[in-house]
């Protein structure tokens, strides 16, 4: 174990594959110790990928692996540090630091049925929630799954849907946010799909994640649709430079996004001093 | 608010003794004490206690400087054909600090808390702590910002020194406060004595809105009234012996040759919450001022688990270095008397 | 023996063209020329050309086409107008001014090109490996002071009655009838400080004040507050109301700035312009900036306050005039090192940035996330970098009011660069700022001040 938190572990990029138009999926393998330090890591940490030479962000954890060797990070391209992580290859060199930040409490969701709801790369940091339900399917209830994007080319995780939608009692619901001729599904945004797909709050767990806008959207229409604020969970975002509770600037508030979060529940966020959008 | 020990054994000694001995140190290892930089008064390197001058109000910027430097490397990165290099760059310098002032010492251990205290600890700023010795001077006199008995402090508070020395009469009594100042003290063979030095009065007291009030009046339009004047400049937070913020980036040394520095930032600036894709929470100067002070009064303390405390050492450098006249002492007494 | 390291910006259409044909003729060029061809001599930005110093370039040379024959008309223009006041600022900063070098060459003129990079090269080499960088430089505890001790010039006190008297009158008649839906003018704290004040309704008009402190130039807060108007709610006629701010000369002349530069429309402000002796400084004196200032009265205004009077003393030579003479006759070295001294103990909090009214580009240059321009650390180099930049993107705008140097907790003297290249703005164009609402010069074409020589 580093006894230097802001010292990287390094990790070996074993797996470099385009998810969606302009994101990647980057598969690490953690040799140790940091394989040690990643073991029995929950959905919903996250960790810093660095692109040395230009720096590091924070990366929501998008796989489930028991033995901490193995880290799938989805990548957007959208600054210098990660146009750096696309630019990379397999076999190249990263660094990572983790995992931080809380975690979904999975315990809690067991015998509950959960709804899922992602929009765009939001789906990464879901994508934990599902593959621990898929694996324990029995130890939950239904899984409904809502999936977004704002067009096709911006679904993630495209090759895994058939998987999930073969599991037992699971549902997966598709949606863009425009019409498309090559698209059979939905069209509309995820709150139509909601409307539309009237999942019961009975005995039942919500996990959001996407854009800002999307959550208010979504936990708003849940609450209309009778879920309670507890049982709405999300994962939220500010920028981050330390992830450590150190630097400061991930706060909402009183609460600190990196040490706090980024997983909480729509009651601790309605009582949040700040607002998160 | 803490007060120095009446009982306990200074040595009382005459300013002669004092010179002589800080030349001492001066001669053997790095000595930083106030003294004047082109006409600004700063914590600096000084060769002897000629250049010292610590009867004037206390320095521009605080301590804080030396434990948690402007910019700071990390680590040192290589590029090479055969893979990538990753080293830490802990900080070694051993040093002794002459002159600190109480509300400095109490940023100090405010900082402590946060970096140290605090999982996970962090190793550089545990470095620079550790090879420091602070020997604090008592204040003779509050200056017109000082608010620092406001907060919990005193002109002649120890916390946070390893030795305090403060002026009794026309000499100055020396008091060790931590382990280390005890061993340094023990080599001076000063004389014991038991008299006590007496800290100047205090004048103005402001007082610190309980917790309830924060929370209350967080979205009170008088946050964005306030701040209008404000140009989002922070000078506030960089001479504040508490704030902390930092950013982290990867900076091209040569080709191959990196290293990732951190250096000061203030969630007062515009750019400071600015996110890749171009949004910027906190747009509003009011919201940004607003987070400022509550960081302050609320978010700090509540980090370091002292609710009770704030993260305020009233040492008045921010009121003095506002080009636009932001108080926060203003700002205290404005939110006690708001509906 | 030393060979420097020269970086050549040469233009596609002339000069890159003019370098193949010293070749093809077998010319003798220098070996050690690192050429970058760019489209045009006017896209070589001065932030490009301090970045190539700064990464430890000795010398570096911008050859583009002869005047009149620029492939897009007039883009050699901006670098005849521009590079000239870049150097003139590098070597206040203690470049020598021959490290750069400015100069045209047309495609067919090998023998040209290869005279003038052998002729550079030799300069180059002649002055030695270059010392900008700070590190390497031997550790500084001594401050290099200014070369002049600091002298206070005194303050002679004035009746401010009248004047504040006016403005109160002003803003209520502007409040009250609507002309204006918020008034920026001056206020006392309850320390007894005089700052800016923003007010919404005639009641509040005798929080106004003026006095002997009304240093900030408020003028600063237009373009934001503007802004934020739009985004508020609009009158019924769908206009957004006016603001009113109180000015100074100095004030003022920021105004015209503003609107050459699209920043604001003059029908958006009601100014009130005052009539100004001087304002005084903490701790007692005339303010510096205001020593050898020649306006007393605001160059532009809806409503003016106050007499225009003659001055009430001589305007002598400010102690900045002084300095920067001083500084003039030191050698590059000596003012390198007062500089670098200066700027040791900068903390980069850009309060001078944010004081400055004319600083607003929604992303400074020099805060970028991926340090293009300049790194992010808070070191020596990278201060000196965001000051010298800055300082030259103010040239032919800066107006002196000194909120920079006001603003800097450290007290270090950054308007002596602001100065510096207001002179010599004012000695190759005949232009001073603000006085009238026209553009910067170097950003214009050239029109007869540029004899290639």
């Amino acid at each position: 174990m580093n006894t230097n938190p802001m010292l990287p572990y390094p990790g070996k990029l074993v797996e470099v594959r385009d998810l969606a138009a302009e994101i990647k999926l980057l598969r690490v393998e953690l040799a140790e110790p940091g394989a040690e330090t990643f073991k029995g890591w929950q959905p919903g940490q996250f960790a810093f990928v660095s692109a040395y030479g230009l720096g590091e962000a924070p990366f929501g954890i998008a796989n489930m692996s028991q033995d901490g060797s193995l880290l799938d990070f989805a990548v957007a391209r959208l600054g210098s540090v990660t146009t750096g992580l696309h630019e990379l290859g397999e076999g190249d060199t990263v660094g990572v630091r983790g995992p931080l930040g809380n975690c979904f409490p999975m315990d809690k969701f067991k015998g509950k049925n959960l709804v899922v709801l992602g929009g765009g790369i939001g789906g990464a940091p879901l994508r934990p929630v599902i593959q621990t339900v898929l694996s324990q399917r029995l130890e939950f209830g239904s899984l409904t799954i809502l999936w977004a994007a704002r067009n096709q080319s911006l679904l993630v995780f495209t090759d895994e849907y058939d998987q999930w939608r073969a599991a037992p009692d699971t549902r997966l619901h598709l949606t863009i946010d425009q019409a498309d001729p090559k698209w059979d599904h939905n069209v509309g945004l995820i709150t139509d799909l909601l409307k539309k797909v009237n999942p019961s709050p009975k005995n039942a767990i919500t996990v959001t994640c996407g854009p800002p806008i999307m959550i208010y959207y979504v936990t708003r229409m849940l609450a209309e649709m009778g879920f309670t604020p507890e049982d709405n969970y999300v994962t939220l975002e500010a920028r981050m430079h330390c992830g450590l509770g150190k630097c400061g600037r991930c706060n909402l508030g009183d609460k600190l996004v990196c040490v706090d979060g980024p997983v909480f529940n729509m009651l601790e966020v309605g009582n949040m001093m700040e607002t998160y959008l | 608010m803490s007060k120095p020990d009446p009982n306990a054994k200074s040595r009382l000694i005459s300013q002669t003794e004092l010179d002589s001995w800080l030349d001492g140190l001066a001669s053997k290892q790095t000595l930083i004490a106030p003294r004047d930089v082109s006409g600004v008064v700063l914590y600096r390197p000084v060769a002897g206690s000629g250049e010292i001058l610590a009867g004037v109000p206390r320095p521009v910027m605080s301590v804080k400087e030396l434990f948690f430097p402007p910019t700071e490397r990390l680590l040192r990165i290589q590029k090479t054909r055969t893979g990538i290099n990753v080293k830490e760059t802990l900080p070694e310098d051993q040093t002794i600090i002459f002159g600190v002032r109480p509300c400095d010492a109490r940023g100090v251990r405010l900082l402590d808390a946060l970096f140290l205290d605090t999982a996970p600890a962090d190793p550089y700023y545990a470095r620079r702590r550790a090879n420091t010795t602070l020997i604090g001077l008592a204040c003779r006199e509050l200056g017109p910002t000082c608010f620092c008995t406001s907060v919990g402090g005193a002109p002649d508070d120890p916390t946070g020194m390893d030795m305090l020395v403060y002026p009794a009469g026309s000499g100055f009594l020396a008091e060790a406060i931590s382990e280390k100042g005890h061993a340094l003290l023990a080599d001076t063979g000063w004389p014991e004595t038991v008299i006590g030095g007496a800290a100047p009065d205090s004048t103005d007291h402001f007082p610190v809105p309980e917790k309830g009030r924060w929370l209350g009046h967080f979205n009170d339009d008088y946050w964005m009234k306030m701040s209008e004047r404000c140009l989002s400049c922070r000078a506030c937070a960089y001479v504040c012996p508490t704030c902390r913020c930092f950013s982290v980036r990867d900076e091209m040394l040569g080709p191959g040759e990196f290293e990732r520095i951190r250096c000061w930032d203030s969630c007062a600036g515009e750019n400071y919450r600015r996110v890749a894709g171009g949004h910027r929470p906190r747009a509003e100067k009011g919201e940004r001022l607003r987070n400022r002070f509550y960081c302050k009064f609320l978010y700090f303390p509540g980090q370091i688990g002292r609710s009770d405390a704030s993260a305020c050492t009233g040492c008045g450098r921010c009121i003095e270095v506002c080009p636009v006249g932001v108080d926060i002492t203003e700002v205290l007494q404005d939110l006690e008397r708001l509906a | 023996m030393f060979e420097p390291k020269i970086v050549a910006f040469l233009c596609s259409w002339c000069s890159y063209t003019g370098a193949d044909t010293a070749g093809i003729a077998r010319l003798k060029s220098p070996a050690n020329l690192r050429a970058i061809r760019v489209p045009c001599s006017g896209r070589v930005s001065p932030e490009l050309i301090m970045r190539t110093f700064d990464q430890g370039a000795d010398g570096v040379l911008v050859l583009g086409c002869h005047i009149g024959e620029c492939h897009y008309d007039t883009g050699n223009h901006r670098a005849a107008k521009r590079l000239p006041v870049l150097q003139t600022l590098l070597s206040f900063g203690g470049l020598e001014a021959q490290r750069l070098r400015l100069d045209w060459v047309s495609a067919s003129e090998g023998e040209r090109f290869a005279r003038i990079t052998t002729e550079f090269s030799e300069t180059v080499r002649e002055l030695g490996p270059v010392h900008w960088r700070p590190e390497g430089r031997p550790r500084q505890e001594e401050s290099r002071d200014l070369p002049i001790p600091s002298r206070t010039i005194l303050f002679q006190e004035v009746d401010f009655t009248l004047r504040t008297e006016g403005i109160r009158a002003k803003a209520r008649e502007l409040l009250t009838s609507g002309q204006v839906g918020c008034l920026i003018g001056y206020g006392t704290s309850p320390r007894g400080r005089t700052r800016p004040a923003f007010i919404y309704s005639s009641e509040e008009s005798d929080r106004l004040v003026w006095n002997a402190d009304c240093t900030h130039n408020l003028s600063g807060y237009l373009v934001d507050k503007l802004a934020a108007n739009q985004r508020g709610h609009p009158n019924e006629n769908g206009s957004h109301l006016r603001i009113g701010v109180v000015v100074k000369p100095c004030d003022s002349r920021t105004i015209n700035v503003l609107l050459a530069e699209n920043q604001l429309s003059r029908e958006q402000i009601h100014v009130i312009g005052v009539t100004c002796e001087g304002m005084r400084k903490e701790g007692g004196g005339l303010q510096q900036g205001c020593v050898s200032c020649q306006e007393r009265t605001p160059v532009v205004y809806d409503t003016l306050v106050g007499e225009p009077v003659h001055p009430v003393r001589q305007c002598s030579s400010s102690q900045s005039d002084e300095i920067i003479a001083e500084l003039d006759k030191a050698r590059p070295a000596e003012r390198l090192e007062f500089w670098l001294s200066q700027f040791d103990h900068c903390i980069r909090c850009y309060a001078c940035r944010q004081a400055c009214p004319l600083c607003n580009c929604p992303t400074c240059l020099y805060e970028r996330d991926d340090s293009t321009y300049v790194g992010m650390g808070i070191g020596l180099n990278e201060k000196r970098t965001f000051h010298l930049g800055r300082a030259y993107h103010l040239a032919g705008r800066c107006v002196g009011c000194n909120e920079c140097e006001r603003a800097c907790p450290m007290d270090i003297p950054i308007s002596l660069l602001n100065q510096k290249l207001a002179v010599e703005i004012e000695k190759t164009f005949g232009y001073r700022s603000g006085l009238a609402v026209a553009p910067s010069p170097i950003v214009t074409i050239l029109s007869g001040e540029y004899k290639e020589g």
